[in-house]
């Protein structure tokens, strides 16, 4: 019996897309949610921080799309290993929280000597963490190779922290972050004295929830709170 | 004859007098049923309402009305397409109207070329061809339309805010487009009804004034897609500041560009699937010499275009990483990166398939034995290539093999995955196809000229010197900065440029005048290459369509990358097993359509229709057929 050309022609296209449909199941699958809401607690600890932090950078904040952690040999992204350890020498006159704010803000005012510019301006689209987010992160690269020192009443270069109602700093008074590196946690040194903020200037998803955290943003993983 | 009657009789009686039996019992039971006494319902007394009924119904119905009345006018941000969801439907619609449009497109210009090239050298041959190829645009355009205008609508429904929005950007663009479209439409018809109706210099008017006009539609079209991945010329809240600067975004020329050349790339190949499948279907000599020549001029296209397309993807991926970085990362490092590894086996297939076309066709040529003996290191060099290319940096692994590999990459192989292998591998690719192209170029003749050895010697250390270069820079890549490595694969693409101009150039001079050891047999060619041809146009398809998904998808869970949000319930990323099934659907569906066209076009060589003949009575009785039966000698008469 001869099959028919048109049958074989058929066939042929089937079999080929079959073919390549199956080579798609082979890949790792994984799907990506969009980015959730952030939920920051205002009376957040340094330690929670650095752990909402660690949440960020691995979800929303799409960090490690780019830098790694205790990676060595051709990297197209500095690694960030006892990045903590560098920053405080990088840029004459900036403190550690600078550098990392700066870092976050204005990416390409300073660039790691051997890479190219490439860091997006992190609190624009289309990442777009919040201020509070971003101190977040701070608290977590600090704890990579040093001690975390800021809080969510750290302020800096790129962000004043609202003052608390019946709490005002007396004049000259430096703020939060003014802290060395290595000092104890401010939040420790310093209860009642920096309340949460009343009304932050941005971050319009800052809402304070005494049963919540944080809430990962995790692409690709479910949504869960981090720390309680 | 009444026996058999018979038997089908009580064969049908049977079940028509079970269903008969059946229907018969269900009446009867129904009728009992219904004529049964019950009690009739009574409300408790409690619930009777004692308001007048038809008061109440009047009462219902103004209410009912009130409120639709003062119902506002609440825009839909999105609406749901049954079963398969918006996403999906509006995938499917647009990557049909993608692939045809490619091909309206496409068909143009090289038929335009191979009709100049009939012109000049005065070889009808080449104006039939171009001419064939022309068949195939008439009904592609009515589909190309169609989805166009069903894409449109689906968006409306689908979209109608993001829609909203996208119109609102491009509105000056709008009225171009509409009138170009109805110039498209009078220069495609009179280009193809006026095939040589005309001076052939007012047909090849019209065919550059058809190829100008689609590729202008086309880089309209452009805009509003990359300005969705790239968008430029708004605010941050998508207030437009410049329609120029909207238009002119960092993805927009190099999507033109990349564009052109793959729809030549993929018409080339639907056209020779084209001749495939007339070759197949053939019944004599010469039709399938014709079919086997229009399948080697559509593949030849097709691969000739194909050659500089990663240049031009190069090209726009180095775009997308100057409009964001993160936008750059996630395609190539983030969510997508393995989709590339599929990309890869998709290629190498294509790469594979071309040259054992290109192998098999030598078989056409008398005396290529000489050449077909290079074969087996050109398959080395495609088969060492296409591993690398496909090999992944990291590797699907149990936590036992993690640990024993020391993390997820391989320690040896892990090597290969990274871009400098793969810049090396698919640039050693290009040139062995180009050497592939050379050896059949050759096969058949010799070269006469006094400094014959020379340019020989010369062709191999060009392309020698320039292998190693690439390799060179591929393993010196490891070694390097960051910033130093991505600007290698600059002069890795600019060095095999070269050798492929060089050489090209060489073997032109080399073989003016050359003489022959046989003429090309075209039709000798067994019919498994034809199946590859087919098989080049699927991989094609299926290609663009999973490439198509990277650019849109890309975006993730923005209609435009960081400035309109997708809110919408599918505004996740699907997995790549998803993505690649919808793509097969898609493929599948523009093949049965594509089938279609080439059905409706092969009518063109069908024979005119004659009427069947009526039967009419015989002398004894009996009916016969009539003129043609009966104006057939019979046997005994032409003893």
């Amino acid at each position: 019996m001869t099959i028919p050309v048109t049958a074989r022609i058929g066939v042929l296209v089937l079999a080929s897309t079959a073919f390549y449909g199956y080579v798609g199941q082979m890949v790792p699958q994984s799907e990506v949610q969009p980015p959730q809401e952030t939920v920051i607690r205002a009376d957040l600890t340094t330690d929670e921080m650095v752990t909402v932090g660690r949440e960020i950078m691995d979800g929303k904040g799409l960090c490690f799309t780019c830098h790694t952690i205790g990676r060595t040999g051709a990297l197209r992204f500095p690694d960030l290993a006892g990045v903590a350890g560098r920053v405080a020498e990088r840029v004459p006159g900036l403190s550690d929280v600078d550098y990392f704010a700066q870092s976050m803000y204005e990416p390409d005012l300073f660039v790691v000597p051997g890479f190219n510019p490439g860091m997006p301006v992190i609190n624009r689209p289309p990442i777009g963490l919040t201020d509070q987010e971003i101190l977040c992160v701070i608290a977590y690269l600090q704890s990579l190779g040093g001690t975390p020192t800021v809080t969510l009443q750290t302020s800096h270069r790129y962000y004043a922290a609202p003052a608390a109602p019946g709490a005002a700093p007396p004049a000259g008074a430096p703020p939060a972050e003014g802290t060395a590196p290595g000092a104890p946690p401010a939040q420790g040194a310093t209860p009642g004295t920096a309340p949460a903020p009343a009304a932050p200037p941005k971050g319009a998803l800052l809402r304070p929830d005494p049963s919540l955290v944080a809430v990962s943003d995790e692409a690709g993983r479910p949504a869960g709170v981090v720390a309680r | 004859m009444n026996g058999a009657m018979n038997r089908r009789l009580l064969f049908v009686l049977g079940p028509v007098t079970g269903l008969v039996m059946f229907a018969g019992v269900v009446l009867i039971a129904t009728f009992l049923t219904n004529r049964e006494y019950r009690e009739p319902y009574r409300a408790p007394a409690a619930t009777v309402d004692t308001a007048p009924r038809a008061e109440g119904l009047v009462d219902e119905a103004a209410d009912a009305a009130a409120t639709a009345r003062a119902k506002p006018y609440v825009e839909a941000e999105y609406r749901t397409f049954p079963v398969v969801g918006s996403r999906v439907a509006i995938w499917a619609v647009a990557q049909l109207h993608l692939l045809f449009a490619a091909f309206v497109l496409a068909v143009p210009i090289f038929a335009i070329i191979i009709e100049v090239i009939g012109y000049k050298t005065g070889d009808l041959r080449y104006d039939r061809l171009a001419h064939e190829f022309t068949k195939l645009l008439s009904v592609s355009f009515s589909l190309t339309a169609t989805f166009g205008a069903f894409l449109t609508f689906m968006l409306i429904i689908l979209y109608p805010r993001f829609t909203n929005y996208l119109m609102s950007v491009f509105s000056p663009t709008f009225l171009p487009y509409v009138l170009l479209f109805f110039a498209e439409a009078a220069f495609l018809y009179t280009y193809y009804y006026g095939w040589g109706k005309f001076h052939p210099l007012v047909h090849i008017g019209l065919g550059v004034g058809l190829n100008l006009v689609g590729t202008a539609i086309m880089f309209i079209a452009n805009a509003w897609l990359t300005f969705m991945m790239s968008p430029a010329g708004v605010s941050d809240t998508g207030a437009v500041l410049s329609v120029w600067d909207a238009v002119y975004n960092f993805t927009w020329m190099p999507i033109n560009i990349h564009r052109v050349i793959a729809n030549v790339a993929f018409g080339g190949s639907v056209a020779a699937a084209y001749a495939a499948f007339k070759f197949l279907q053939a019944t004599t000599d010469e039709e399938r010499a014709h079919y086997d020549w229009m399948g080697y001029i559509g593949n030849f296209i097709a691969i000739i275009a194909f050659l500089p397309l990663p240049f031009a993807g190069y090209w726009l991926a180095s775009e997308i990483y100057a409009f964001s970085q993160t936008l750059g990362l996630t395609m190539m490092g983030g969510a997508f990166s393995w989709l590339f590894i599929i990309q890869a086996v998709l290629i190498g297939n294509l790469f594979l398939a071309a040259n054992y076309y290109l192998w098999l066709g030598m078989g056409r040529v008398e005396g290529a034995q000489p050449l077909q003996k290079f074969i087996k290191y050109l398959l080395i060099g495609i088969a060492v290539c296409f591993a690398v290319w496909a090999t992944p940096r990291s590797i699907i692994a149990t936590v036992s093999e993690v640990r024993a590999m020391g993390g997820s990459a391989h320690p040896v192989l892990g090597f290969l995955g990274v871009m400098s292998a793969k810049n090396t591998a698919v640039n050693i690719l290009i040139l062995t196809t180009f050497m592939s192209f050379l050896l059949y170029r050759r096969t058949g003749k010799i070269a006469t000229v006094a400094w014959a050895k020379t340019g020989h010697a010369a062709q191999l250390l060009i392309f020698a010197g320039v292998a190693l270069f690439v390799i060179f820079l591929g393993i010196y890549g490891y070694f390097v900065e960051a910033a130093v490595r991505i600007g290698l694969s600059v002069p890795q693409v600019t060095s095999v440029l070269f050798a492929m101009v060089a050489i090209t150039a060489i073997d032109i001079f080399l073989f003016r005048g050359a003489s022959r050891t046989g003429e090309v047999r075209w039709g000798r060619i067994p019919a498994i290459s034809q199946y590859v041809l087919i098989f080049i146009a699927v991989t094609f398809t299926w290609l663009m369509g999973l490439m198509g998904y990277v650019r849109s998808g890309l975006r993730q869970h923005w209609h435009v990358y960081g400035v309109i949000r997708d809110t919408s319930a599918d505004a996740f990323t699907p997995t790549l097993g998803f993505a690649t099934q919808v793509v097969s659907a898609t493929v599948l569906g523009f093949f049965l359509l594509i089938g279609f066209v080439f059905w409706i076009t092969s009518l063109h060589d069908r024979p005119e229709y004659v009427p069947a003949p009526e039967p009419v009575p015989h002398p004894g009785g009996r009916m016969v057929l009539g003129d043609a039966v009966r104006h057939q000698p019979s046997a005994a008469a032409e003893k």
